[in-house]
């Protein structure tokens, strides 16, 4: 054989046998599930069986010995002599394990491992009690011969094995076919084993590893060398012609133009210019088709993973996937591999409870985590949901406390929302004792790491005793993204879509007016939030930031992104365009910049940054590291500018009296049934977040007499939270929510009112919350003070 | 003389080997992959001799012999099975049905040509 | 004789550099940069060489020599690394040589400062002398932007 034959052979095996021995897995795992039957178990044969007589064809003596060892045992159960038991279903999956093993060795290497598993070897054959188990006499058999020609056999058979040199091999002794081990002592075999040597070593890994490899899986994410099948995808034919067709076409074009130019037709030069277009066009989404690939290739080794940790953890779990055809460019779907098994493990071992725990709360002792798989604007959404426990935010807290990642006093300011970003804080890990499972140096902080680094986002939502839901968000593709074209300080930036919230344009008075300084920090009021700033020119240092006055000509513009889950205003010179951009990577001269995410080269050849928005956003420090929100003063009052738009929360009190609160003070809006209000001392509460919460009737507070609520039922109530406590405002109605410029009345006499202003064309009451809750509930600042 | 063969088998690199092999006799390969897709390539074509795995999915070499063997235009092509099967009984029915000779995997290539030459008079 | 021998030669603030032919992918003329701001100030920018991004280390700055005079355009020198390509800004070409191994010297004494981490060694020529520009450690510029962030912080 050849060998650039051998070669590719080997490179075949490997792509073959790797997506076989998924496949062997997924099987097996339904036969142990009971969803067994003949089809299950001649699938799972056939794979080894073809694993077994591809490697032997291509001299890889080892590998098929331990395949073959599979197939006896395999086909025993598949004749119906055995059933498949726990036992023998585990002792197959370490059959696959091992046979992975060899093969990543191979693949490393270029040549076989000498690992001899002995005892799965030996574990194999005694699981295969056949009835009728008495092993047939070894006797020399040929290797091929016709049907009519018996004569032929032992002719056939000597040419290439003579008797006296079979191998009696304790393997092959147990089953009837020494030709096979015959086979091996035949010099022109042997001659492709140390051939195949070198040849293989080129074709996956540099050839410095030369060190022992082990068998094991490599761990480590980072590796660099990629398996030959993660570096192979199998593209469906009508595609690739396709792409063929339309690199014709685009050559086509391509020559029109060039002819063109040298006679200078115009509308034929546009024509073709147009044609050139559409085509490239069609030719990226072709490629780009290319590249896709199901989530399912990720998932397929779940059910074995869910297997074996439930198992090692005495747990009960059933997985269920959806939308397995959900399509992501290989690069993304290699790039969530590592994290998404890192969640499934997670999920397992600090969600899903012990049968036992799960009984006694009243659920089914089997747990479930379910994978779904989904397109939602144009990015794919991973949810990673199970029905667990769910998260402990108290001891998360806690933990984070006593791991100084945080002080006791911003712990018992967090919102729920703050407590759950801790999980992704590096240096924190839930699990009190660390567990086989998921204690293997990978913490939920790196596997947000990895998908923000994809362009992609995690949310986590988490109930107590009910379950964990990991929502995560990732782009279709990295190759080709849709990008904001900015300028500033004379250079073109491209900022990842994905980023972008909106754009604000503030002219003239507004321009020199709206960008007020917090603590030194500009800020901008954006429908009543504040957005921190920052200036791109003045963070990369190309140009000053606003250390020039505004005049009336000039114009800001503020480019609104999310970074972290949080919302920050970019200011840049001028806003260009969107355009799908190619991204290229930075050379490593470049790589330690965080602002930066690569480069890719615009329509006039020159080459424009990508700015990577969370690094970017870090470095200005508009997204703070530990995620405490500054509580800001001045959105806790009404503005007294009369030319300042302000979100209000529109409220009845009372019946029909109008007031309003500034939207951003009302933390959630919630109802409340009579029922569940309680009393302490004389003032009316209810228990709210495992906090009790002090309601004040703001109608009988501000009228002095006793209102009726509308609904006897149940009361609306605004809650408002300061350091980590609430105060609910009992409200007749709650009417809407407007965006207005409005001249504020200031009256002195109100007992917490602001002031009254006509919002609407209606004269509404404007409530003053820092004195309404200091007059009716005095111990809830004295408290946190 | 350059003949015409198809090889059936669903593994690729088995089904590469064999007929980069035979290639390099100077005969002319066609593949399948499994039986179905061997019924097919044959409708409109005919061949010298047809090689197959007998384990695959959708149709084993099995019942593609017998269903060759019941076309007129195949009834005399000979027909070689690719074997692992240690069960003669898996041979013998091949053979009922019809297959002209068998070759045990793993076998070389020296030993594949050997039997091809013996069903192919040159 | 075997081009292990043979230079690409070049000229910065009068100095004249040899860089190992079979590491020099291409030289062509000044091409227009996009500068990379909060890089170390060695990057003058990056260039698209038919497609690619490569980055552009100017040697003046790199070798801690006078600033060229901004009258003066810049020659690329692309070489070949690890990473890919990577291109050195230099005031002019010269011819390949061809030099004999005989002529080999360590760097001299008195080399000095970042030139000396920088130069292999030295051949004497019969005008002049060719220093033999390390091209790995000259595209290395890790600890080098470290202390300009720390300088910078």
């Amino acid at each position: 054989m050849n060998e650039s034959l051998q070669q590719e052979l080997v490179k075949d095996l490997l792509v073959e046998s790797y997506e076989g021995l998924d496949l062997f897995d997924r099987e097996l795992l339904g036969i142990e599930q009971g969803q067994g039957g003949s089809d299950r178990l001649n699938i799972i044969f056939r794979v080894i069986h073809t694993i077994k007589g591809t490697a032997g064809c291509i001299g890889l003596g080892r590998i098929e010995k331990l395949a073959h060892s599979g197939e006896n045992l395999m086909s025993l159960l598949r004749d119906g002599k055995l059933v498949a038991t726990g036992e023998i279903v585990s002792a197959l999956l370490s059959l696959s394990d091992a046979l992975r093993g060899m093969l990543r060795v191979l693949e490393s290497t270029g040549s076989e491992s000498t690992v001899e598993h002995t005892d799965l070897l030996a574990q194999l054959e005694r699981l295969q009690i056949a009835p009728s188990a008495t092993p047939a006499p070894v006797v020399a058999k040929p290797t091929y011969g016709l049907f009519d020609d018996e004569d032929d056999l032992p002719a056939a058979a000597a040419a290439v094995a003579p008797i006296d040199e079979i191998h009696a091999d304790a393997e092959y002794d147990a089953e009837n076919e020494p030709a096979a081990a015959a086979h091996h002592e035949t010099a022109p075999t042997a001659a492709v084993i140390t051939a195949s040597a070198p040849v293989v070593a080129a074709v996956a890994a540099p050839a410095a590893s030369r060190a022992p490899v082990s068998e094991a899986p490599a761990a480590d994410p980072s590796r660099s060398t990629a398996s030959v099948a993660d570096n192979a995808i199998r593209v469906d034919i009508t595609q690739l012609d396709k792409v063929m067709n339309l690199v014709g076409e685009l050559v086509l074009a391509r020559n029109q133009i060039v002819s063109n130019t040298t006679v200078f037709d115009q509308a034929a030069l546009t024509t073709a210019a147009q044609r050139l277009n559409i085509i490239t066009t069609e030719l990226q989404e072709s490629v780009m088709k290319t590249r896709m690939q199901p989530i399912g290739n990720v998932w397929a080794k779940f059910p074995r993973v869910v297997r074996d940790v439930a198992k090692d953890l005495g747990k009960k779990v059933r997985l269920v996937m959806q939308g397995q055809t959900t399509e992501l460019d290989r690069t993304i779907i290699e790039a969530i591999k590592d994290p998404l098994t890192h969640i499934v493990r997670n999920s397992i071992d600090h969600g899903i409870e012990s049968p036992e725990r799960r009984t006694a709360g009243g659920k089914a002792d089997e747990g479930l985590l379910s994978l779904r798989a989904f397109h939602e604007g144009g990015q794919v959404i991973i949810e990673i949901m199970d029905d667990g426990n769910g998260i402990d935010l108290e001891r998360v807290k806690a933990k984070a406390v006593s791991k100084n990642l945080i002080t006791a006093e911003q712990a018992g300011r967090m919102t729920e929302r703050e407590a759950i970003n801790l999980i992704f804080l590096p240096g924190l890990s839930t699990a009190e004792k660390i567990s086989n499972v998921s204690g293997r140096g990978v913490g939920m902080d790196v596997v947000k790491t990895n998908i923000e680094k994809i362009g992609g986002s995690i949310d986590l939502q988490t109930q107590c005793g009910q379950g964990t839901t990991l929502r995560i968000k990732i782009p279709l593709t990295l190759a080709i993204i849709p990008a904001l074209i900015v300028t500033s300080g004379g250079a073109r930036y491209a900022i990842p879509q994905v980023s972008l919230l909106e754009l604000v344009r503030l002219e003239g008075a507004t321009a020199r007016t709206g960008i007020e300084k917090l603590c030194g920090a500009p800020v901008y009021r954006l429908r009543g939030n504040l957005l921190p700033l920052a200036f791109i020119n003045e963070q990369l240092r190309t140009a000053p930031g606003l250390g020039r006055s505004i005049g009336d000509d000039d114009v800001i513009n503020i480019v609104v992104l999310q970074a972290d889950g949080r919302p920050f205003g970019m200011v840049v010179d001028e806003i260009n365009d969107t355009e799908e951009i190619v991204v290229k990577p930075l050379g490593k001269q470049l790589k330690g910049i965080s602002c930066f995410a690569g480069a890719t080269i615009m329509g006039d050849g020159r080459v424009a940054l990508i700015l990577d928005v969370v690094g970017f956003a870090q470095h200005a420090h508009v997204v703070a590291e530990t995620r405490e929100r500054p509580v800001d003063v001045a959105k806790t009052s009404f503005v007294a500018d009369c030319d300042k738009r302000q979100s209000l929360l529109l409220f009845n009190v009372g019946g029909k009296r109008r007031m309003a609160i500034p939207l951003a003070l009302a933390a959630r809006l919630e109802e409340f049934p009579l029922s569940q209000i309680e009393h302490t001392g004389d003032s009316e509460v209810v228990q709210y977040r495992g906090q009790i919460m002090p309601l004040i009737r703001v109608g009988n507070y501000i009228t002095g007499g006793k209102v009726v609520e509308a609904d006897p039922e149940k009361l609306s109530v605004v809650v408002y939270s300061e350091n980590g406590r609430s105060v609910g405002f009992v409200v007749s109605s709650i009417n809407d929510i407007v965006e207005e410029a409005f001249e504020v009345q200031r009256h002195a006499s109100g007992r917490g009112l602001a002031g009254s202003a006509v919002v609407q064309g209606h004269v509404t009451d404007l409530l003053d919350v820092p004195a309404l809750i200091r007059n009716a509930t005095p111990s809830f600042y004295a408290v946190a003070a | 003389m350059s003949k015409r063969i198809l090889t059936v088998d669903d593994a690729a690199t088995m089904r590469k080997m064999v007929a980069f092999t035979l290639k390099d006799a100077g005969h002319e390969v066609l593949e399948a992959v499994d039986g179905c897709d061997a019924l097919n390539v044959l409708k409109d074509r005919a061949v010298d001799l047809v090689i197959t795995d007998l384990n695959m999915p959708n149709m084993d070499g099995i019942e593609l012999t017998r269903q060759l063997r019941a076309l007129p235009a195949f009834a005399r092509t000979p027909i070689i099975l690719l074997t692992t099967e240690s069960d003669p009984a898996k041979k013998m029915a091949g053979r009922t049905a019809g297959a002209t000779g068998w070759i045990v995997k793993p076998f070389n290539q020296e030993q594949l040509l050997a039997i091809v030459a013996k069903v192919l008079p040159a | 004789m075997s081009t292990a021998n043979q230079y690409c030669t070049f000229y910065v603030d009068g100095l004249f550099f040899g860089v190992e032919v079979l590491r020099v992918q291409e030289v062509i003329r000044f091409q227009e940069m996009t500068p990379v701001p909060l890089a170390s100030n060695v990057v003058s920018g990056l260039i698209n060489l038919r497609g690619q991004i490569v980055t552009a280390i100017d040697l003046r700055r790199r070798l801690a020599l006078a600033d060229r005079d901004p009258a003066e355009l810049p020659m690329n020198v692309v070489i070949r690394t690890d990473d890919g390509a990577v291109s050195l800004l230099v005031d002019q070409i010269g011819d390949v040589l061809e030099v004999d191994a005989d002529n080999y010297e360590r760097p001299p004494e008195t080399l000095s400062g970042v030139a000396r981490q920088l130069v292999l060694g030295v051949y004497k020529l019969k005008d002049n002398l060719l220093l033999i520009l390390d091209t790995d450690q000259t595209v290395d510029l890790v600890e080098k932007t470290a202390s300009a962030t720390a300088k910078a912080a």
